[in-house]
């Protein structure tokens, strides 16, 4: 397992570069994870995308579907793509801090 | 295209057996790909993983760090090797294991059958026989078992040492478990059951499997519910969502019903379904209720989930799964357990489960696709099909397909409903794999196993589609290959993404039951959603 500089601490990554420790996430490691995503500046909307995940997965334990995720934050599937390039899954959670997705998803 | 010899298995652990370049691939049709090469393991990642197959990792396998240590895993993988050849210890498949050791001919038919070895440019590790024969020499010549039942074995020797061990371990990921090898071979030799009995040494044994499939795969499930992590309140949440959701779509409530006992059928989905194509549930809702089929879902824990990622790796943990499973429909007091559009649970709880349930245990496990074609034929269900008026594809899931013979009832319900249905070339027992079988779709351990998934083993798919689709092929068109399996759902996705095949071929990708949802005239608005959302 790696250990990357995200927002200035020492972090384990896997692979394909999420976060090990949801609870290691804050707002400065999140603007770092989007840096390697190829996410310049983390706007308005972006917030929204990562709040959201966030909130889900602290209550749940999990990522929300991408459905509800579109439905809540109000952004079709391809705006989704648009912010966060990698799309919702491997893009936007990686950012808000959660772990990979697992399963057949 | 690299001549590797059988005994080249053993050779230098340093050293890579193999290292495929683009240029060995089969070229495409239509003008698709191009330049497929596998991103390499980063210079850590060399140093801290086992490479020494073909430069790619599965596994993650830690080098070990001195002699000592290879030569304790070398002994523990023998003792797993004898175990496989005892009843007590495997007791789902012992018999066709003795058969495929006892009586592979040599004459290669199932080569030429294996999509990955074709794909890759021919690369002999890649044969069905090459693992094959690995294992049958270490069986003949290093196990007591072995020796006893074949005294007479006079063919060369593989030296057991740990370069063979940790090549076999990655090689048994290299194989997608599609059995088009099994089907080829006239004396009904198993070639996909060793890549299956040699990962179950590993786990079962040795601990050593991919990370996806045990820890956040069959143990996740056991313990949360899913192998996506998805538990009793989560799912609940998400049916709930679903309901409103599709009211608002549909304009009319279709209900999910729940945990409600003595119903006929329980209903089990992949549970990937919910989270990524909710629509395949909720179609399973609208078509079991305007049908009037007494039917439950679960949110018990096993009721909600029908992966068993233990089929591809371990027994035990398969056998965990399926109890946990068939519990949860004793239970509720259905009459039988229908599975959804899910391959390899089709396999798991109605094929291989038959090897564990005994006397009460056992209760009646059906695939979803007979019983769909009864709803769509049974006249209670209106259909325009002027509504799917575009070109559909059917693609076969090797396990409700080849492995159970279910061919024909999603083919009826597809010229009925579907006016442009084709067919790929060979198709229904003899279709050709995803890509993403026997765990792989899931799987993402390395930049390097990832490209080796799309490059090579999916590469057949896509050469098949294009071709079946032919000049229907363009930007902006709208081809539909329909993919009846969550599984192969994955691979397609990540196959459409790799080789841009939206954007510049109109390919999309769906199940059987959103075409037949489509199709009914009481239900107004379009129901696929072509990529978006």
């Amino acid at each position: 397992m790696a250990i990357a500089e995200l927002g200035g601490k020492q972090i384990e990554i896997d692979e394909d570069g999420f976060i090990q420790d949801p609870n290691a996430w804050d707002e400065e490691v999140a603007k770092s994870l989007a840096g390697t995503e190829g996410v310049a500046e983390l706007t308005e909307d972006h917030w929204k995308v990562v709040n959201y995940l966030r909130e889900y997965y602290l209550e749940f334990n999990m990522a929300p579907m991408i459905r509800k995720l579109c439905k809540t934050t109000g952004f079709k599937l391809k705006e989704i793509y648009d912010l966060f390039p990698s799309g919702p899954a491997k893009g936007a959670c990686k950012v808000a801090g959660l772990p990979k997705p697992t399963g057949c998803v | 295209m690299a001549k590797t010899k059988l005994t080249d298995i053993s050779k230098n652990s340093e050293k890579e057996l193999l290292q495929i370049s683009a240029d060995d691939l089969p070229p495409l049709p239509s003008g698709c790909g191009g330049g497929e090469e596998i991103t390499p393991l980063s210079e850590d990642n060399k140093k801290e993983w086992e490479h020494c197959l073909d430069g790619i990792s599965a596994l993650k396998l830690p080098r070990p760090q001195n002699k000592e240590e290879e030569d304790k895993l070398v002994r523990s993988f023998l003792e797993g090797v004898e175990k496989l050849l005892t009843k007590e210890n495997n007791w789902t498949f012992l018999l066709p294991l003795m058969h495929t050791l006892e009586s592979c001919g040599k004459c290669l038919a199932c080569s030429d059958a294996c999509p990955v070895y074709e794909m890759s440019g021919k690369q002999d590790i890649y044969r069905p026989t090459y693992r094959a024969e690995v294992l049958r020499r270490i069986v003949k010549n290093h196990t007591t078992r072995g020796k006893a039942l074949f005294p007479g074995f006079s063919e060369g020797k593989i030296e057991l040492n740990w370069a063979t061990v940790a090549r076999l371990a990655e090689l048994s990921f290299r194989c997608t478990i599609c059995r088009r090898c099994a089907q080829a071979c006239v004396r009904g030799v198993d070639n996909a059951l060793i890549t299956h009995e040699l990962r179950k040494v590993f786990s079962q044994q040795m601990g050593i499997t991919a990370e996806v499939l045990h820890e956040k795969g069959t143990v996740q499930q056991l313990n949360v519910g899913a192998s996506t992590g998805m538990n009793k309140m989560a799912f609940l949440d998400i049916i709930d969502f679903l309901e409103d959701e599709m009211e608002e779509k549909l304009g009319r409530r279709v209900k999910m019903p729940m945990d409600k006992e003595g119903a006929d059928i329980l209903l089990i989905h992949n549970s990937g379904e919910y989270l990524s194509w909710p629509l395949n549930p909720v179609a399973f809702a609208i078509i079991f209720e305007l049908a009037g089929i007494d039917y439950t879902l679960s949110s018990e824990l096993g009721g909600y989930e029908g992966t068993n990622y233990g089929l591809w790796y371990d027994d035990l943990q398969f056998a965990r799964i399926v109890v946990q499973q068939i519990q949860v429909a004793h239970k509720l007091g259905v009459k039988k357990i229908v599975v959804g559009e899910c391959g390899h649970a089709h396999k798991a709880m109605i094929v291989i489960a038959d090897r564990l349930l005994t006397g009460e245990t056992i209760i009646p496990r059906e695939s979803c696709f007979p019983l769909l074609e009864e709803i769509v034929f049974s006249g209670k269900i209106k259909f325009d099909p002027g509504k799917n008026d575009f070109p559909v594809l059917l693609h076969d899931p090797c396990n409700v397909v080849r492995l159970m013979g279910i061919v024909e009832p999603q083919r009826r319900i597809l010229r009925h409903i579907a006016p442009q249905f084709r067919e790929m070339n060979p198709h229904g027992v003899d279709n050709y794999c995803c890509g993403g079988g026997s765990g792989f779709a899931t799987m993402s351990p390395s930049k390097a196993f990832t490209d080796w998934k799309m490059a090579i083993s999916g590469r057949k798919k896509v050469q098949q589609i294009l071709e079946a689709f032919g000049d229907e092929l363009g930007p902006g068109k709208k081809n539909f290959v329909c993919a009846p399996c969550s599984n192969c759902k994955g691979q397609f996705r990540d196959l459409i993404e790799y080789y841009d095949l939206e954007k510049k071929y109109g390919i999309y990708y769906d199940g059987l039951v959103e075409l037949i949802v489509n199709a009914m005239v009481d239900i107004k608005e379009p129901y696929i959603e072509w990529g978006g959302m």
